[in-house]
């Protein structure tokens, strides 16, 4: 009987951590719909969905870095660079190498990321800010501060077009839900993030770990670069500034501790899914763009902070409840 | 002078008394209508398994947290404590077994934080140093006042939460595990301090698991169990079987350990170096237990981590079942038949965010892979089939392993390591911070273990433990082998005549 309600109990903790942000997501969408007729409309949606996806791919490669318990500050830097890579590939190989180049480099320095790491235990906030500055100056030093222009190739627009960057994301979210859920690796990361002396005599190579989860958020990073380089034919030392901070708040956004050793990909998607929506309201209420930062800012805020009451409410009230019924 | 509680009750009235308190924590009574009192000069001690609610009581007194009903008086007056301010401004005093010392600050800060002497607008910090000096003497702590608290040995941190205690002039004071992580030299100065303090007129509550020091120390002693008062009884006539028998509410009898027959060579170590330690040679067999001991700083920990690949060591010869190993990691080690349960409970072994199930299975999920993924219900199944053998108590192998007990998260850390069916099972500190009924169920669960053929490696400071489990023991002093005991000559007398040996 009380395995059934601890059931219950824990059923109901894990559905509600998973999906308390896509409340949040249905609140936002009704409140638009009421104050604007430009909001529920398919264009529209496009928009605001390929926004999340651009940034909810880096996003899930971040989720993976953060369960182990550590930070990657350089992805947007990583999105620049590949993005640069990728298009100065393209018109000699074609799109294929192109995106292979672009990918494997993100992967690349994410690998060295994770040495730094792992190998010379800097802590991950240090080192990654480091390649962040080598990478944005590498990239200059690339591009010679210009910007890179794809010319007649469009089919590197595949990237961008239609509804693919939200079929990646989907695809990355699938992939990585499950490497977490059901595969070795992903044992493997959160047992690291939660606790990583414990994980190592346990017999987990804790350091390799490392390595391959931020090569993974180096591919991911990379994808997002090569999208945003798609959407604009364009790539330079400047590209996906920020998308780091961005990247991390949708990661908290959708659930998943600061602190290590959970992951929850679907809530990732949730919270980008969030952010794109605000951010498409207050362009569609034509709030000034310098509002918009500070609007953002606090509506994050305010949904933390929801959704912690949220969860110490159901602590206190909804699961005594439970656990009372089973008396 | 004081002699027994009844000559007391009639003496002295007292000082502080906590007055059929209860607690509930969401519906759950932690402390159930408890009552008992300290008087002025008294050592009470509290005792009780974990979870008996000694911890909720101390808080109550402390100010952290407040009654469900019932209170705590003071002289007779009942007195509203809502915060550890009160309590202090109270006259009494709580040493956490967790210190609440700031690391990077004096010793003199840390003695006087939040009411620092001042002159003026500024902090005297003459007059700082001075009282400090004084109380510091006291307790016959010689260390300089200004230097930072994290300098300091775990039991010189101790004397300066006393040390603060006492400059408040606290008139009762708590004591929660002092003793705790001290060497017995350092536990046996403090309790010299404790008595010191209570003939200059404190009351003392003294919580602690170690009953020997309980018997050895108190003036009257309480027993929780379950919440409840079991009794109250002045030490003269009691003895330990009697305080356990009460904490756990059954006769425990430590049986002692159990005729082993050894059978085939398991583990051959010659020679070893690691760190500061030298020299350690030992033979380990198929169902017998081996002992690693000495006194803390002695070398075994470093042994047993050299041989899980943990740290980096020397030898002339590692071999397991005749095999010369290699050792570079742990992962090295699991793979060469080393099972491992480490010293720290918390720290270095469980992962608290995964379930039981995930704790169990993650050093083999290797094994356990179909394709790529794993394959789900052999990792149930074999969470499921520790849990029986193991007689892990919890609601469900899915359930995170931060909610369990010391001693069933203790049993999930052992499952893990006999999951990758070692042929060696190093035990360091096997029963650290488990309430006395789960030892004994541990220590049976390691007969079990060794009578279906196991070899186990045990390093351990707690002599009866070594005594009840080892039929064979190296002891070690300042990184040497001092001797090896068996049989007979396996006492706690020779295992400390051998261990202080280089100890002058």
């Amino acid at each position: 009987m009380t395995s059934v309600v601890d059931g219950v109990r824990r059923t109901a903790l894990a559905v509600w951590r998973t999906y308390r942000v896509g409340l949040f997501v249905v609140a936002v969408g009704l409140v638009l719909t009421l104050l604007t007729p430009r909001f529920l409309v398919e264009g529209n949606l496009v928009n605001v969905l390929t926004n999340a996806a651009v940034v909810a791919i880096v996003g899930l490669g971040m989720t993976l870095v953060i369960a182990s318990g550590n930070f990657d500050l350089s992805v947007g830097a990583i999105a620049a660079f590949a993005g640069a890579i990728s298009l100065s590939v393209v018109p000699t190989l074609g799109v294929g190498p192109g995106i292979a180049a672009g990918l494997i480099a993100g992967a690349v320095v994410g690998f060295v990321n994770g040495l730094i790491v792992a190998e010379l235990r800097v802590p991950a906030f240090i080192a990654t800010l480091g390649t962040l500055t080598i990478l944005r100056g590498l990239t200059l030093i690339y591009t010679g501060g210009r910007d890179i222009y794809l010319v007649g190739e469009t089919g590197y627009k595949i990237l961008s077009a239609g509804a693919m960057p939200v079929v990646l994301a989907v695809l990355v979210a699938a992939i990585l839900a499950q490497v977490v859920a059901r595969t070795r690796l992903g044992r493997h990361v959160l047992a690291v993030g939660s606790n990583q002396a414990a994980a190592t005599r346990a017999g987990v190579r804790s350091n390799r770990i490392l390595w391959v989860v931020f090569a993974i958020v180096g591919a991911t990073a990379a994808l997002t670069g090569m999208i945003i380089s798609a959407q604009v034919l364009t790539a330079n030392g400047r590209l996906a500034t920020g998308l780091e901070l961005s990247a991390i708040a949708v990661v908290v956004i959708g659930g998943t501790p600061l602190t290590g050793g959970r992951a929850t990909m679907i809530g990732t998607l949730l919270g980008a899914l969030l952010i794109s929506e605000i951010n498409n309201g207050l362009n569609l209420l034509n709030v000034p763009v310098f509002y918009q930062s500070l609007t953002t800012g606090v509506l994050l805020l305010a949904a933390v902070g929801v959704s912690t009451a949220g969860r110490q409410f159901m602590k206190r009230a909804i699961l005594p409840l439970i656990s009372r019924m089973s008396e | 002078m004081i002699e027994t509680g009844d000559d007391l009750e009639m003496t002295t009235p007292p000082l502080l008394e906590v007055a059929d308190l209860t607690r509930r924590f969401h519906g759950v009574v932690a402390v159930d209508h408890v009552d008992f009192d300290v008087r002025p000069g008294e050592i009470h001690a509290l005792v009780g398994e974990n979870g008996a609610g000694k911890s909720t009581v101390i808080n109550v007194i402390g100010g952290v947290l407040q009654p469900s009903s019932g209170s705590i008086r003071i002289d007779g007056q009942s007195r509203h404590l809502p915060t550890p301010a009160s309590a202090q401004d109270a006259g009494i005093s709580v040493i956490f077994q967790e210190f609440n010392l700031l690391p990077h600050l004096s010793v003199a800060e840390n003695i006087y934080i939040n009411r620092e002497p001042t002159r003026g607008p500024v902090i005297d910090w003459q007059a700082m140093q001075r009282g400090s000096m004084e109380v510091l003497q006291r307790l016959g702590l010689e260390v300089d006042p200004r230097i930072a608290v994290d300098q300091l040995s775990v039991a010189q941190q101790q004397l300066v939460e006393i040390a603060r205690a006492l400059s408040f002039k606290s008139r009762v004071i708590v004591m929660d595990e002092p003793t705790a992580s001290l060497s017995d030299r350092e536990a046996d100065r403090l309790l010299e301090i404790v008595r010191d303090l209570a003939a200059e007129g404190t009351a003392i509550i003294y919580v602690s698991h170690r009953l020997a020091e309980v018997l050895a120390i108190a003036d009257r002693v309480t027993v929780l169990r379950d919440g409840r008062r079991v009794f109250t009884r002045p030490r003269e006539g009691l003895d330990e079987s009697q305080l356990v028998a009460a904490m756990v509410g059954r006769e425990l009898v430590y049986t002692a350990s159990p005729q082993r027959v050894p059978g085939e060579l398991r583990l051959r170590v010659r020679d070893f170096a690691v760190d500061r330690v030298e020299g350690v040679s030992f033979d380990l067999h198929a169902g017998e237990v081996v002992g690693l001991a000495g006194l803390m700083g002695c070398g075994a920990t470093e042994v047993v981590e050299g041989l899980f690949g943990l740290r980096p060591f020397a030898a002339k010869e590692v071999t397991v079942v005749g095999q010369a190993i290699a050792i570079r990691g742990p992962g090295e080690a699991l793979r060469s038949g080393f099972g491992y349960v480490p010293d720290d409970r918390k720290r270095k072994g469980i992962v608290p965010d995964l379930p039981i199930k995930h704790n169990i299975s993650l050093g083999v999920l290797g094994r356990m892979r179909r394709l790529l993924f794993i394959d789900g219900r052999r990792d149930r199944s074999m969470a499921e089939g520790f849990k029986q053998r193991l007689n892990i108590r919890c609601h469900d192998i899915e359930q995170e392993v931060a909610g369990l007990s010391g001693g069933n998260q203790q049993k999930v850390v052992l499952a893990r390591a006999l999951a990758s069916e070692s042929r060696v099972l190093i035990l360091a500190e096997p029963t650290r911070g488990v309430d006395v009924g789960a030892k004994e169920e541990i220590y049976s669960l390691i007969d079990g273990l060794v009578a279906d053929g196991m070899a186990v490696l045990l390093q351990t400071s707690e002599l009866p433990e070594l005594i009840r489990l080892a039929n064979r023991c190296v002891v070690m002093a300042n990184g040497i082998p001092q001797g090896e005991l068996a049989g007979s000559e396996l006492t706690q007398e020779a295992v400390m005549t051998l261990a202080t040996r280089f100890d002058v």
